[in-house]
């Protein structure tokens, strides 16, 4: 990758964890655990691979993304508004009544979001359905669906990993948003997921693991993803919380309310200084 | 009127945990979600009969079902549409056609869960319970009857559904023995009745006393129980009244509502106003909107029985 896109990316990351911050602090709650850990993904998407239209979201060209791990729609909106599929002032409206932006994705409501999630596990299967529909009209548009560790408990997400590569999808991509922690608890002191890129590998996908705070290795993961014969599972190994620091990695980092967003402003300010320098 | 308010979370682990010291066959299952319920005093002191099985609530369904089978009293608790809505057929066969010993608390029910909007709202879940034959589906209106509920829940042999929201929850009744399938007239009057279950029913006590201001006597019906439905309180409210109005935060199909209908059909028929969520897919927002923009407020529920008891008939 040119170290300019690299840059453009980083940016765009660090924007996303900004814009995150702010509206759920402002609101007062909201998933801020999953959202951080998943923004280097969500730039890289929306800010290299995925194709799209932001003056009209249901353009059919486009590339499909599934927030499986649907509570994580912050981090997602904050992609789309600053990309233009609506107005950045529009972050703040989050979970008011009448509002587009509830926590969770939805499908009815957004501009630039096509699949309705919330319910862990379901959307995965969801996501499939659009790569089978899509492979068969011989249309080139990706999907891609991101999934959590903790989701990874649902049966569900198993049912697709084992039918997507029997049914040869080739248009379709499983992240993992491995952040080895769930909502109560860190993910291994529940139900470990073992070697989960070996796992996917047997399940007959071209799997991957990289590190999922590095624009550039998920990059390339998805390119290499895009050009094999199988469906592609990239394993991205992320820190819940990254970005603030007194976060990550710690139990109570999952959903923040009230009181638990104090030191926010603080770190919101670094990161638009650091966005700053990068100019 | 001024309630003392308690934590329903915290009464559900208290109790929770004194009926586990008499009975060791009370173990609990979580997905991801024990502590979130107050069971951390149980985790504490019973480590080895807590199950966290992770988020898979399909497969934690059929695993208490299992637990029953060897002898065991399960208490599955999690936010009421994962507990319902997404297990359904493993709550119908694993649990209801077998008659399974297991005993599922769907919490932050209704829209309790305001911030987390349509995927995480309960408005079905009583629907869904009632409609499997043998559940017994309890929806308790104050912190007493909270813990008789859960006592009387623990003790009783057979599937129990029990539904709870997450704000504090008022003590409005002195604390007495929790009796399975009866309900309780809280207030008399001849005008109209107001049959209400769970906890929004503080609005109904509040808005009964507004109407008594204004010259419309409702007696109130509390119904903590929805399966096996009391339909001799609701025949004598039919008969005694005329008119009934139900309030529910559940959606105004499938809920108690439903089942007074039913039961009016049959047995009394009157006039019948149903007060719940309309059944249309509500938006996120602050839980007290939400309460207004349903009527389910004291005002709204004045404004809804003022207008139900001047139509003719
Ligand atoms: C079916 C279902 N069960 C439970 C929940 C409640 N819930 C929301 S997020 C979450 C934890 C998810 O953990 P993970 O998938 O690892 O997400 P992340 O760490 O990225 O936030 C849980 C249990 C839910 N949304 N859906
Ligand atoms: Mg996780």
């Amino acid at each position: 990758m040119e170290a300019n896109t690299l840059n453009e990316l980083k940016k765009f990351a660090l924007d996303i964890r900004i814009e995150t911050l702010n509206m759920i602090s402002k609101h007062g709650f909201g998933h801020m655990g999953g959202s951080l850990s998943v923004a280097d993904a969500i730039a890289v998407l929306y800010g290299n691979q995925m194709k799209y239209d932001p003056q009209n979201p249901k353009w059919d060209g486009r590339d499909y993304l599934v927030l499986s791990k649907g509570h994580c729609g912050p981090a997602l909106y904050s992609a789309l508004a600053i990309k233009g599929f609506f107005p950045r002032e529009e972050l703040l409206t989050i979970n008011k009544l009448g509002t587009r932006l509830p926590s969770h994705v939805d499908k009815n409501l957004t501009p630039g979001i096509d699949m309705t999630a919330g319910s862990l596990g379901q959307g995965v299967s969801c996501a499939l359905g659009m790569a089978l529909g899509l492979k068969l009209q011989n249309k080139p548009n990706m999907v891609y669906a991101i999934i959590g560790d903790g989701e990874a408990q649902e049966g569900q997400v198993w049912e697709t990993m084992l039918i997507a590569p029997n049914k040869g999808v080739k248009n379709f991509i499983v992240m993992l948003d491995n952040n080895k922690q769930q909502l109560d608890e860190f993910t291994n002191h529940i139900s470990s997921l073992g070697d989960v890129r070996q796992k996917a590998e047997d399940f007959g996908w071209y799997a991957l693991t990289v590190n999922g705070h590095d624009p550039n290795a998920i990059d390339e993961a998805i390119e290499k993803c895009k050009a094999a014969d199988k469906p592609g599972f990239i394993n991205m190994e992320t820190v819940k919380g990254k970005g603030w620091q007194a976060k990550e990695c710690v139990l109570n980092n999952h959903a923040l309310r009230g009181p638990a967003f104090a030191g926010v402003d603080e770190v919101i300010e670094n990161f638009r200084k650091e966005l700053a320098a990068m100019q | 009127m001024k309630y003392e308010m308690f934590d329903a979370k915290k009464i559900i682990g208290e109790v929770t945990l004194q009926e586990a010291d008499a009975n060791p066959n009370i173990v609990v299952v979580s997905t991801d979600s024990a502590p979130r319920t107050g069971m951390t005093g149980f985790i504490t002191k019973y480590p080895n009969r807590y199950y966290e099985l992770g988020i898979m609530e399909q497969g934690a369904v059929g695993v208490s079902s299992g637990l029953a089978t060897a002898g065991k009293v399960p208490i599955f608790c999690a936010p009421a549409p994962f507990v319902t809505a997404r297990p359904f057929e493993m709550f119908k066969i694993d649990i209801g056609y077998m008659q399974q010993n297991v005993k599922a608390i769907g919490r932050n029910c209704g829209f309790n869960y305001s911030d987390l909007g349509p995927t995480h709202y309960g408005l079905e879940d009583m629907a869904l319970a009632r409609l499997i034959p043998g559940v017994t589906v309890l929806a308790p209106i104050d912190a007493s009857q909270l813990r008789g509920a859960m006592r009387a829940m623990l003790r009783h042999q057979g599937p129990v559904y029990l539904r709870i929201g997450t704000a504090p929850i008022p003590k409005i009744f002195e604390e007495e023995e929790f009796t399975i399938g009866k309900g309780q007239i809280v207030r008399e009057g001849k005008d109209v009745a107001i049959i209400t279950t769970g906890e929004i029913a503080v609005n109904v006590f509040e808005a009964a006393e507004t109407l008594a201001a204004q010259g419309i006597n409702a007696m109130v019906v509390a119904m903590p129980t929805v399966l096996p439905l009391d339909e001799a309180i609701i025949k004598k409210a039919a008969e005694a009244t005329g008119r009934i109005v139900v309030v529910e935060e559940h959606y105004e199909v499938g809920g108690l509502g439903t089942a007074v209908c039913e039961t009016c059909a049959k047995l009394a028929p009157v006039p019948v106003k149903r007060l719940g969520v309309p059944h249309v897919y509500l938006s996120a927002g602050p839980y007290i909107d939400l309460v207004k923009y349903c009527k389910l407020d004291p005002a709204g529920i004045v404004e809804t029985v003022k207008e139900f008891t001047t139509q003719e008939k």
